[in-house]
């Protein structure tokens, strides 16, 4: 599903975030990608999500080879992989609903369309009774559940989530990746970028561990073991 | 078609949202068109009293005294027979002299010297209508150039009309590159205004820009708002200035019409026959510098 083939990249003039990495995700696997603050795991989300492309190396989604990706591709490229961030990045001026049918709307999809899919992954998500409510007037928790919705509405091969809990508390952050969870059970593949030990020391799924750049190690029910 | 009614609903949205400087950028691009507008109409009213001055403009050309009546009649069948003549008369030494009291009857010296010369000093005369004023000159120069009928031309009267249309013709020109200095500068400022509100457009939706991003928006669509945004401006200042124009003329045409006394100049009719071209040329140029605007602030702020 997802290959990463000696992937470098280079911040000009010589910060290299990642060096030589290479991994392969199959489909519908559930990994966490843990490592220090700097050790370039979000570099790797920003990789796979093509806001930037490598130095070196090669990253292949299916049989698209993103790392050649051209300019006109990437909306579809980002459709297909649905994108949560630590700071939900949800519109203040529009309600839950709002903010999960922009998502659609700016992709072209028909009213009707978008009047019925809504509701679905709002209920998904357990926000149901909350769909006409501002980001304001929901808890963070809530406020990540709508981001999720709306990176499901496009019905994803993947879910890139990178620090999804970084903002909320224990209870809730362990309610988000409970989400992450059952979304993964249905069949997508959920990558979690993430630093949070308890987190993924509870999952026991594949970890692959990042430090300075590299893959220090790659265990397929591992535990967060970085100092 | 949905895509289309989505752009039109964010870029109405963009609009309203920033209401002061939606209304501040189509007041400068309605300061630009009232400036045209203001051009076109002395444009139309110099052409006309250009016109109409040139259409009474004739030539006199008076015959020493004594010129037979032959060589009146030949010198007439020449310049009649010129592709360049509309008309010539023959005007009798009585009418012309008549025709002299009439135009000095308010000075009285030149009247009194009449009387001490005594009978007719003025002999009799051709007037001579042109197809195009500016054939006057050959026409009097074929005249002169003839052997045959230059001796008996005693003095022609043209040099004073032309300088009139010179004059004329120098101020509209001066009227009309002040007005197109002025209508220069209201563009650059109307570039300037429309390029900051893009970009103040483009601050105040950076937040929807990163999620359009973020769900895979196509650039189009990011960009497309804005551009629409600027053509929204274009519409709503040609429309004011086209209802502008329309309340102006109705209620100074009167007025301008007796200032013009005598010349055939209607500039409502001119406006209601062309007012499509007129206006549409107006919108399509000012929606085209406005996008080519909103280009250049999309280059240098919006990043996609």
């Amino acid at each position: 599903m997802i290959t990463f083939k000696n992937v470098s990249k280079i911040y000009k003039p010589e910060t290299k975030a990642l060096d030589g990495v290479s991994f392969h995700i199959r489909p519908g696997e559930f990994v966490s990608v843990v490592g220090t603050s700097g050790s370039g795991k979000t570099t790797l989300a920003k990789l796979l999500f093509a806001e930037e492309s490598p130095t070196r190396g090669s990253i292949h989604l299916g049989d698209w080879d993103i790392s050649k990706i051209r300019r006109a591709e990437i909306p579809v490229l980002r459709r297909q992989i649905g994108v949560v961030f630590q700071d939900y990045k949800l519109l203040p001026k529009k309600t839950a609903f709002e903010n999960v049918a922009f998502a659609l709307e700016v992709a072209g999809a028909a009213t009707s369309r978008i009047r019925e899919v809504v509701p679905q992954v709002l209920k998904i998500v357990g926000l149901s009774d909350k769909m006409h409510r501002y980001p304001r007037q929901l808890s963070g928790g809530e406020q990540q559940r709508v981001a999720i919705a709306r990176a499901l509405v496009h019905r994803p091969k993947i879910i890139l989530a990178d620090e999804p809990t970084g903002n909320l508390d224990a209870i809730t952050s362990r309610e988000i990746i409970e989400l992450l969870k059952r979304i993964n059970d249905v069949g997508t593949t959920v990558l979690l970028v993430t630093h949070d030990r308890e987190i993924v020391n509870a999952m026991r799924r594949r970890v692959i561990t990042i430090q300075q750049g590299k893959i220090v190690s790659d265990v397929e029910h591992g535990k967060y073991h970085l100092g | 078609m949905r895509s289309v009614a989505r752009l039109l609903k964010f870029a109405g949205q963009s609009v309203l949202r920033n209401f002061w400087l939606s209304f501040v950028t189509t007041s400068v691009l309605l300061l630009t068109l009232f400036t045209v507008n203001m051009l076109i109409v002395m444009n139309v009213l110099a052409d006309a009293t250009i016109n109409s001055i040139e259409d009474k403009v004739q030539v006199e050309v008076y015959f020493n005294q004594g010129t037979s009546e032959d060589i009146q009649k030949s010198v007439h069948g020449y310049l009649a027979a010129l592709p360049q003549v509309k008309d010539v008369a023959v005007i009798s030494a009585a009418d012309s002299l008549e025709a002299f009291r009439i135009l000095h009857a308010d000075d009285p010296e030149v009247l009194a010297a009449l009387a001490e010369v005594g009978g007719n000093p003025i002999g009799d005369s051709l007037l001579i209508s042109a197809n195009n004023p500016a054939d006057f000159e050959f026409i009097l120069a074929a005249l002169d150039s003839s052997p045959e009928y230059a001796p008996y031309i005693k003095e022609k009267n043209f040099a004073d009309h032309q300088a009139v249309i010179d004059r004329l013709s120098d101020f509209s020109d001066q009227v009309r590159w002040g007005g197109l200095g002025l209508a220069g500068f209201f563009v650059l400022i109307s570039v300037l205004i429309v390029f900051n509100t893009i970009r103040v457009a483009i601050y105040v939706h950076r937040d929807e820009i990163a999620v359009m991003k973020l769900v895979g928006a196509q650039d189009w669509f990011v960009r497309g708002p804005f551009l629409l945004e600027a053509v929204f401006y274009s519409a709503a200042a040609t429309t004011i200035m086209a209802a502008i124009c329309g309340f102006i003329l109705k209620f100074l045409e009167p007025q301008i019409r007796s200032f013009f006394t005598g010349v055939d100049v209607s500039l409502t009719t001119y406006y209601w026959e062309k007012a499509l071209l007129i206006f549409g040329a107006q919108f399509l140029a000012l929606a085209a510098l406005s996008m080519i605007t909103t280009l250049f602030a999309m280059r240098k702020y919006l990043k996609i």
